[in-house]
């Protein structure tokens, strides 16, 4: 999924100052489980708002709604009515949604309430962890499922550095040795001779570095 | 008890929210006379309080809010309390963003059936609120 965190109050107060009417659109898919813009998120940030402005004297009108996904525009199309009712939407999806929502009203300006951060896993309830880069080449298949790209500090794809202790990073030794977990992953899977295998330096064109990437699908185009 | 030493004109409200197996409002009674207005809602664990409630009391005039929940390894669900307990933290926090005070939200354990400490819990709130004054977003 799609890791994002609401931003600060202050920043969103920021925001949201020119504007008197304004619709709060939440996002029930990643930012949902990441607990940053799904419903109840949407409705803790309405009565803070809410709250902020009343202490502050000012006066302002919030709407508050949640579609299924705020990258596609299927769903977008049932927040026209709202949209259409306020004169900003601040988004609580990730960046994408906030995009996709400005492509398709270009005269409300839609703002971001979340800061979007990494496509990651829930490692367990309330923690979250970046598990991929989204590098366009994926080779999980010779690291036993881990990927040294995301996870280790120096994207080392030929072996550890040598510098981590105890099965910790020696960046973060709250980080596990993405080298570590291959190893022994490796090994349970009885892969071990993936470590002999050289992986040449890595195409760094099918990542962002090569600009922003489109996939397109010709036989889903009509 | 009870006793609040403020601007009269100042009849501060609380809203309490509480587990139905930490407290009962029928053991409350008249307590608390004119000074005070309390509201109390119950549920049927402390887990069930979701932060937008405990905003949305003070969206609704409350001045302070008192979450009463069971003692720590009491929970009848196991963990309700800790996630009442961690969930109010969360909003105290909140709040001081806000700019109304944490201090207005308070959480406290309390065995069933324990008036006495119920009521030094609202006499705790009203103390605050006596430094506090009214909810400057009500």
């Amino acid at each position: 999924m799609i890791v994002a965190e609401q931003k600060p109050l202050s920043e969103i107060k920021e925001i949201v100052a020119p504007y008197k009417k304004i619709l709060i659109l939440g996002c029930g898919t990643c930012v949902k489980t990441c607990f940053a813009g799904g419903e109840d998120e949407v409705a803790v940030l309405a009565s803070a708002l809410r709250l902020a402005c009343k202490k502050d004297g000012k006066e302002i009108e919030i709407e508050e709604l949640t579609i299924e996904r705020q990258c596609e525009d299927e769903f977008i199309r049932e927040s026209a009515p709202a949209v259409s009712r306020n004169q900003g939407v601040l988004s609580l999806a990730c960046g994408a949604g906030v995009q996709a929502l400005a492509r398709r009203f270009a005269k409300t300006p839609v703002l971001p309430g979340v800061n979007t951060t990494f496509i990651g896993v829930l490692e367990r309830q309330g923690i979250f962890t970046e598990e991929c880069s989204g590098c366009g080449t994926c080779r999980l298949d010779i690291f036993g499922g881990i990927c040294p790209v995301t996870r280790c500090a120096k994207k080392l794809l030929n072996g550890p550095c040598g510098g981590s202790q105890n099965g910790k990073c020696e960046i973060n030794p709250e980080t596990d040795c993405a080298w570590q977990l291959i190893i022994d992953r490796l090994k349970a899977l009885g892969q071990t001779d993936n470590l002999r295998r050289y992986i040449p330096p890595k195409n760094w064109r099918t990542s962002l570095s090569g600009g922003p990437r489109k996939l397109v699908r010709e036989d889903h185009i009509i | 008890m009870l006793t609040l030493a403020m601007d009269k004109k100042f009849i501060p409200k609380i809203t309490v929210f509480h587990c139905i197996n930490a407290f009962s409002e029928t053991s409350w009674s008249s307590v608390g006379g004119n000074d005070v207005e309390i509201k109390f809602i119950k549920l049927p664990c402390s887990s069930m309080v979701k932060d937008v409630f405990l905003l949305r009391a003070f969206e609704a005039g409350a001045d302070a809010v008192a979450v009463l929940v069971c003692p720590e390894g009491q929970c009848r669900y196991v963990e309700g309390n800790i996630r009442a307990k961690k969930r109010v933290a969360w909003v105290q926090n909140l709040m001081d963003d806000i700019g109304i005070d944490g201090r207005r939200l308070s959480l406290s354990n309390i065995a069933a059936g324990d008036t006495a400490a119920a009521i030094q819990i609202i006499d705790g709130a009203l103390e605050n609120l006596a430094e506090l004054g009214p909810n400057p977003a009500s």
